[in-house]
């Protein structure tokens, strides 16, 4: 009598060796992975930096004060289309003091991470402020490749001016040689 | 896979009494239903994939004389002085010449034949002056090639001896500046 053939209904795969693989992408990403900053997170503009060749240098994690000079579109849903100044401190306790040294602030700009659409003179006082809060701050310009040189020019002569000397320009590898 | 039979969920165990007169067969393998763990696995894998940023941005460090201007005496033949105009035209010369237009790209070889004169060796000062109206980005590029050159200047230099023995370090000395309207006057038409 020939066999009954049994119907399947239903099949293993052996998932081992994805499972493996997974966990290898999986370990990788976790340990290489970078979360953005709260201010990074909030930021409504971009900033196409100049692309140079490959540095040793990177960004410092700590201690980083960033004057972004950005064009944007809108602050605060007010269309300004314009090259802007914008500070954000990298250390949170940093932030909260130089932030409550600032007088005639409102606070709902208090509350932010980073200060935008800032005058040059609210820059200045925020450099000072910085620089009695934390000595050790290094500062850096990270400024867009399409504004007007006198942009930065002014912000370095504000930095120049509250003993801020040494500091970086932001900049992004250049892809390919 | 031995001993599944029941698909992905878990084999059915078969109830025995204590006493049952069935062998027991001996477990050789077993199978772990690993459909879960990869569940989590993947979507922990993607979430990492995509907030994840690869090229951290780099920096170029720059330093600035602290204010209160004190002049310093330089030697004319000394000097190199580079221009950016605002159309992103770089201009060249060395000590009282005429200004030449260059291209940014030949910046680097230019940069070091004249650092590398063996009668201006480590003492020549680059001073570029920039146009309030050019562009940011056109600036980092005249950085990025003068920082460029700066790799074969240095090598060449430290092959060098000093008095003492010892390989020559090099000195860079370079200052920003405006520029002014007798730049302009220097630079027109060309």
């Amino acid at each position: 009598m020939p066999k009954v053939k049994k119907k399947r209904l239903s099949f293993v795969i052996d998932m081992t060796p994805l499972v493996d693989i997974t966990f290898l992408l999986l370990t990788f990403f976790m340990f290489t992975a970078k979360f953005k900053t709260e201010a990074e997170s909030q930021q409504k503009f971009f900033i196409q930096r100049p692309k140079v060749t490959a540095d040793t240098s990177k960004i410092p994690e700590r201690n980083l004060a960033i004057v972004k000079i950005a064009i944007r579109d809108t602050v605060d849903g007010v269309i300004v289309n314009d090259t802007t100044y914008n500070y954000e401190l990298v250390n949170e306790s940093d932030r909260q003091q130089v932030w409550a040294s600032l007088e005639g602030l409102p606070d709902k700009v208090k509350a932010k991470p980073m200060l935008e659409n800032i005058s040059l003179d609210l820059l200045s006082t925020v450099i000072r402020n910085t620089r009695i809060t934390n000595p050790k701050t290094v500062f850096a310009i990270d400024a867009d490749k399409r504004i007007r040189y006198k942009w930065v020019w002014d912000a370095m002569e504000v930095m120049r001016k509250n003993r801020a000397t040494i500091f970086n320009y932001v900049t992004e590898k250049k892809s390919g040689l | 896979m031995s001993g599944a039979s029941g698909g992905l969920s878990a084999p059915e165990r078969i109830k025995r009494g204590k006493h049952s007169k069935r062998k027991k067969r001996k477990r050789i393998g077993f199978a772990l239903d690993m459909t879960p763990l990869v569940d989590i696995t993947f979507l922990l894998l993607t979430f990492f994939m995509f907030t994840t940023t690869m090229a951290a941005p780099q920096v170029m460090e720059m330093s600035m004389p602290p204010e209160g201007d004190v002049k310093i005496e330089v030697r004319e033949n000394e000097l190199m002085t580079l221009r950016l105009r605002d159309d992103g035209k770089l201009f060249f010369n060395m000590a009282n010449d005429e200004p030449k237009p260059v291209e940014i790209k030949d910046l680097r070889k230019i940069a070091e034949t004249e650092n590398l004169r063996p009668e201006i060796q480590n003492k020549l000062i680059t001073v570029f002056k920039v146009s309030e109206d050019a562009k940011y980005g056109d600036m980092v590029k005249v950085l990025d090639e003068l920082n460029l050159a700066e790799i074969k200047i240095s090598d060449v230099l430290s092959q060098k001896k000093d008095e003492k023995g010892e390989p020559v370090k090099r000195k860079r000395k370079f200052t920003l500046a405006p520029l002014d309207t007798s730049d302009l006057r220097l630079i027109k038409g060309l």
